[in-house]
């Protein structure tokens, strides 16, 4: 019914450069159905839907938005009078401003009614008030000035203006913002009752991803007035394939502080100078060239469109039923000990994934064969579509490249004989990459990332000068200087004392979402991971056997060992930057 | 640096050009304006540009002398209420509590009082001198420049960083000097521009009514001797004898509003935007 | 619907202690000047001595200066209650008759220079502020900007040149033709009417600079209220976004300034009485300061200021009536 072409909205700042607030949008929401539009802050959500009303000068509106085939885009204001509330009405983000405050609300409720469908004052009056008692308003509250009201009420009293001429399409923009949880509950379940009754069709315009999920069922995500990906509710919100809106879902508990988002690196764009190519690609940690220069399409995927060059979301590494069998000599015949039995797991690009499990699980033993220190006795890894079993040569060489490995023991992973800058360059010494005075750069750099000094006297100390959590940032400094993808970090903090752990894990998930790197945590500390882990796979006996959100996993666990090991968890948890956080509120 | 907006430029100008004139009266005029110079009422010729007036003044001398008065005013009595309403405004805006209650109730007391002719009964018993003028102006057109100082002053001591300066051991006059002067620096300057137009409006007007100093020959009181003549407007002679200082007033008072414009764009930009 | 009562109370309570305050000014300033100008009157030696006995010891009975503080200040109450406010040096008349002479010509001048200016200001503000940024406005802004920079005496004087001396259209000065007898109602009202226009003309002008700009810079703002897009939002038609929701939310702070007006306005009318010899008040001010006229000077600022104040009290309570916030605070 509404059917929306190549949405532009270009606002000129100062009659100079044109900020384009909304880019190129299409979409359709059939009579009755409802669509879900998501994004940050200043992605262009709230222009898109006061473009719908035509609220924007003409001038800066091109594309083509129709209504049951009648072109609105460039209707005069007169001819969009008759349009607005009566076919297509707004419930506007800002409640506490959006009531003139001299009329009685009951008044403002009628108004529309009046100017459409010529009711007296009067009958004006009586259908307002049989709007607010469908809204859970009282008729006191119609005689009372915008003032007297609370939040909660002058957002029922807008809804219920809103539905007084019956329109067929109902845009809400933030409707549950500034809400506290109970009356968004109640909100929530009012609207989808309304949309029930009236069959009015919805745009929910939000960044409150529970009310899109519980109000539409397709969804449209939004980015620096693009959309990045299209299609059912259901299909978008459990299985994401744009990198964005990965992210996006993965930070959602932040949402509503309009904060950094926490597993998105970087910050959106100024409206006034979008990068070029894929306005995602400075924060994606999958960009390739291609992604610099052209802009991606919506294309196809998995039954939902999606803009991304490669398709979506890409898998980084993954492991096919590994299986690895060792044979103990204990005195006696040799015993088979099957320490790794047919695992299979996904690494996507960006993601955290925590592998946790008692000593001897076989947890070390999957990191190290993901790696490529061990060769499995079964299955195979595949990383960026590149089969490694039994990888040697330029294909072990560029195997080191995309993967690091971060060991438990850092006394252990560094030479007693080498200085600080030694052991940071040898990858690059090993790997020859650039000449001699770009590898001392990168040496700096690294060191720079992982908060370590780097002047001459601290290049030249030894391990055993320095002290443990300095030791382990050298080692993740040695990791990161290759540019790896991805991060296999066994037991990273477990040889630190707390307050060093809390401080190492910090900036290992730092490192993580600066760098755009995909991580697997490999930790028998369940408290610890589920700080950073955005997915969590509980090994027990050589099997996951569990996997999941991480924080399903912690407050829902299914398999019984998990269980087990939240019990035995220390109550005390570490202290990290998200509690710090929180206790701010 | 930024280009100075068009409306500040005018501004500054004109009152440059009035300072330039003040300051170099003596050496500008044709002649001294207590100086029986012509003939009276003289049309105006080469000797005299813009006539004399009914004692044989010359009106161009009275005239650029005449600047001197309108300026001394404005900056004397502009000074005068913007100090006097800063002082109040900030011990109110910081004490809170009762002091600003009070001084507040004192200020909205003196807001409702009907100015003019209050001045006019104060000038009446005090006499009329230039610094009597002043005096009163000061002392009834302080409240305006009080309240708004206030407002900011308030605002400014709950913000953060002011609480933090308490906090590390800053004393009022500590964060008085380095945090709320400054926030009211533009407000003042302001205050100041504001407060200098009403004041030559005002000492013209009172000149207007015979309350000026009659010693001090201000355009207000040129404005009166010309009223005096009978039959003024009836011929061409108030062209060049009430209509000049007339405009300069204009002109002065123009130029000053126009710098307080421009100060406000400063304080609030938001005022330079155009909405949609 | 109590609060509102309350905040009703307290208006007129203010009313009132501003009222006292300037009865007790009235009372004090002249007897706490420097230089005693009132004894100054009964003192041979002075050159402010009234001469005509009968007005000496119509002031003496007046002023009592002889008496304790206390005491004149309570007869000063009763004399102001009795309507009693002294009597004139000049014109050897009790003040009050006076002033009930000229106040109406002054009501007359002032009432009608406000209701024009302020019609004018809200049609002209609320157009500019609607079309806000666009030449008509930018035009408009300009010409009141101006206008409420010149003194009324400048734009005054260039009236009764061009109107009265140039053409002839419009008498140059007084209430009426001296002396005129006239034979109906309808000839008085043209006569006044007739000397009217100027000082009334100037007088609108003089105060519609300022009370455009008010009107069109709240305007602007209002404009740019998120309830004014919900209203667009609505598709209601123009005019009732214009003036049904901009306009009557612009009105308030003009109604607010309205006080503040009308003693802008007596002050107008101050300069253009004496300007075009209009018989009112500020004419009456003006010739009982050119002959030092104390106890006119005194009732006069006494009835000005309770009119101001009335008119304060006034644009009060409307404005509680317009802004369901106002009283409760």
């Amino acid at each position: 019914m509404l059917v929306v072409r190549d949405l532009r909205v270009t606002f000129s700042r100062d009659g100079k450069s044109g900020v384009r607030a909304v880019d190129g949008v299409s979409f359709e929401l059939a009579r009755g159905g409802a669509l879900g539009v998501i994004g940050e802050t200043g992605a262009g959500k709230t222009t898109l839907a006061r473009a719908l009303l035509g609220l924007h000068p003409p001038e800066c509106v091109q594309g083509s938005v129709r209504l049951d085939g009648r072109e609105l885009a460039g209707l005069s204001e007169e001819e969009w009078r008759a349009v607005r509330w009566r076919r297509i009405a707004l419930v506007v983000q800002s409640v506490g401003t959006a009531l003139d405050p001299v009329y009685r609300v009951g008044e403002q409720i009628g108004e529309p009614m009046r100017f459409h469908l010529g009711l007296s004052p009067a009958e004006a009056w009586a259908r307002a008030e049989e709007l607010a008692r469908r809204v859970g308003l009282e008729p006191r509250h119609l005689c009372a000035y915008p003032h007297q009201l609370s939040g909660g009420e002058k957002q029922r009293a807008l809804l219920a203006m809103a539905l007084g001429c019956n329109p067929e399409v109902l845009v809400l923009d933030e409707p549950t913002s500034g809400q506290d949880m109970l009356s968004r509950v109640r909100l929530l379940d009012l609207l989808a009752d309304l949309r029930r009754e009236r069959g009015t069709a919805l745009l929910v315009v939000s960044h409150d991803l529970g009310a899109v999920a519980r109000l539409t069922e397709e969804v449209a995500v939004l980015y620096a007035g693009k959309l990045v990906e299209v299609g059912p509710t259901e299909a978008v919100f459990g299985d994401p394939r744009h990198p964005y809106t990965w992210g996006l879902l993965h930070s959602y508990p932040d949402m509503d502080t309009a904060r950094d988002l926490r597993s998105i690196r970087g910050l959106p764009p100024d409206p006034a100078h979008p990068p070029a190519g894929c306005r995602f690609h400075p924060r994606c940690t999958q960009a390739v060239e291609k992604c610099r220069h052209e802009e991606p399409p919506l294309v196809e995927v998995a039954g939902r469109q999606v803009a991304c060059h490669l398709g979506g979301l890409q898998t980084l590494l993954r492991a096919e039923s590994l299986r690895k069998v060792f044979f103990v000599d204990n005195g006696g015949p040799r015993s088979p000990l099957e320490a790794v039995r047919g695992v299979s797991l996904e690494i996507r690009e960006g993601e955290v994934v925590a592998l946790v499990g008692e000593t001897g699980s076989g947890k070390t033993t999957l990191g190290r064969m993901l790696v490529g220190l061990l060769s499995p006795d079964g299955g195979r890894v595949v990383l960026e579509g590149r089969d490694l079993t039994a990888a040697q040569g330029e294909k072990w060489r560029w195997l080191s490249r995309r993967v690091q490995l971060i060991p438990q023991d850092p006394f252990d992973a560094v030479s007693p004989r080498m200085t600080v800058d030694q052991v940071v360059r040898e990858p690059l010494d090993i790997q020859k990459v650039g000449a001699p005075p770009e590898r001392e750069e990168k040496v700096r750099q690294v060191l720079k990332a992982v908060g370590l000094p780097t002047d001459p006297v601290f290049l030249s100390l030894h391990a055993h000068e320095l002290s443990g959590g300095q030791l382990q940032r050298v080692v993740i400094a040695r990791a990161l200087v290759l540019e790896p993808k991805l991060l296999i970090a066994d037991e990273p903090v477990a040889m630190l004392d707390p307050s060093e752990q809390a401080r190492v894990m910090n900036l290992l998930k730092e490192i993580q979402v600066e760098r755009g790197l995909a991580m697997l945590l490999i930790s028998h500390d369940l408290a610890l991971v589920r700080k950073v882990a955005d997915r969590i796979l509980v090994m027990h006996q050589g099997r996951i056997v569990e996997e999941g959100p991480g924080s399903r996993v912690v407050t829902r666990p299914i398999h019984e060992h998990t269980r087990a090991l939240l019990e035995s968890a220390p109550r005390i948890g570490v202290f990290t930057a998200e509690d710090a956080e929180e206790t701010e509120f | 640096m930024r280009r100075l907006p068009a409306e500040m430029a005018f501004g500054l100008g004109i009152l440059a050009l009035f300072g330039a004139v003040a300051l170099l009266a003596p050496v500008v005029a044709p002649y001294d304006p207590h100086a029986f110079s012509g003939q009276p009422l003289e049309r105006p010729s080469r000797a005299h540009p813009l006539g004399t007036n009914d004692v044989g003044h010359d009106i161009l001398s009275e005239l650029l002398y005449g600047a001197r008065v309108s300026l001394t005013v404005a900056l004397a009595a502009g000074a005068g209420t913007v100090l006097l309403g800063t002082l109040v405004g900030g011990a109110a805006g910081y004490a809170g509590g009762w002091v600003d209650r009070v001084l507040m109730r004192l200020v909205d007391g003196m807001m409702s009082l009907p100015r003019l002719p209050l001045i006019i009964l104060l000038i009446a018993f005090l006499g009329a001198g230039l610094p009597q003028t002043i005096l009163v102006i000061a002392l009834l057109f302080w409240p305006t420049t009080a309240r708004v100082i206030r407002a900011q002053v308030q605002s400014v001591r709950t913000r953060g960083y002011v609480r933090m300066a308490r906090l590390f051991g800053g004393g009022p006059a500590y964060v008085f000097l380095r945090h709320i002067l400054p926030a009211i620096g533009t407000l003042v300057a302001h205050g100041l521009v504001v407060s200098a137009g009403t004041a030559v409006a005002i000492e013209a007007g009172l000149a207007f009514l015979g309350l000026g100093d009659p010693t001090a020959k201000s355009w207000g009181l040129m404005v009166r001797f010309a009223l005096n003549l009978p039959g003024l407007f009836l011929t061409d002679r108030w062209l060049w004898w009430a209509l000049p200082p007339a405009l300069c007033i204009t002109l002065l008072v123009l130029a000053l509003t126009f710098l307080g414009i421009g100060l406000e764009r400063r304080l609030n930009p938001r005022l330079n935007r155009r909405w949609q | 619907m109590n609060r509102v009562f309350q905040g009703f109370v307290g208006r007129v309570f203010s009313y009132l202690f501003s009222l006292w305050v300037i009865l007790t000014l009235n009372f004090l300033l002249p007897r706490l000047m420097p230089g005693d100008p009132l004894a100054a009157l009964l003192d041979p030696a002075s050159s402010d001595y009234v001469f005509d006995p009968e007005v000496r010891a119509a002031l003496e009975a007046y002023y009592g200066l002889d008496r304790p503080l206390l005491e004149q200040y309570a007869r000063y109450l009763v004399g102001i209650f009795t309507g009693d406010l002294g009597r004139s040096i000049r014109l050897s008349r009790p003040v009050g008759e006076l002033v009930a002479s000229r106040l109406p010509w002054t009501l007359l001048l002032v009432g009608t220079a406000l209701l024009l200016s302020s019609a004018l200001a809200l049609v002209a503000g609320t157009e500019a502020g609607w079309r806000r940024g666009s030449r008509t406005d930018r035009a408009l802004v300009a010409v009141h900007l101006l206008l409420a920079n010149v003194p009324v005496y400048l734009t005054g004087m260039l009236f009764i040149h061009l109107f009265g001396a140039r053409l002839g259209w419009l008498p140059m000065a007084g209430g009426r033709t001296p002396f005129a007898r006239y034979e109906t109602l309808l000839a008085a009202a043209l006569d006044i009417g007739r000397h009217l226009v100027l000082p009334a003309l100037t007088l609108t002008l003089g105060m519609l600079g300022v009370k455009f700009l008010l009107v069109r810079n709240t305007m602007v703002t209002v404009l740019g209220e998120d309830f004014m897009l919900v209203a667009r939002a609505k598709g209601l038609p123009e005019g009732r976004l214009k003036w049904g929701h901009g306009l009557r939310n612009a009105v308030l702070p003009f109604v607010a300034h309205l006080a503040a007006h009308a003693g802008m306005a007596i002050t107008g009318a101050v300069f253009i009485e004496t300007l075009f010899n209009y018989p009112g008040m500020g004419r009456l001010i003006f010739e009982s300061v050119t002959a030092r006229d104390y106890p006119v000077i005194q009732g006069v600022f006494l009835v000005v200021s309770a009119v101001v104040l009335t008119a304060n009290l006034a644009a009060d309570l409307l404005n509680a009536r317009l802004d369901p916030r106002v009283l409760e605070g």
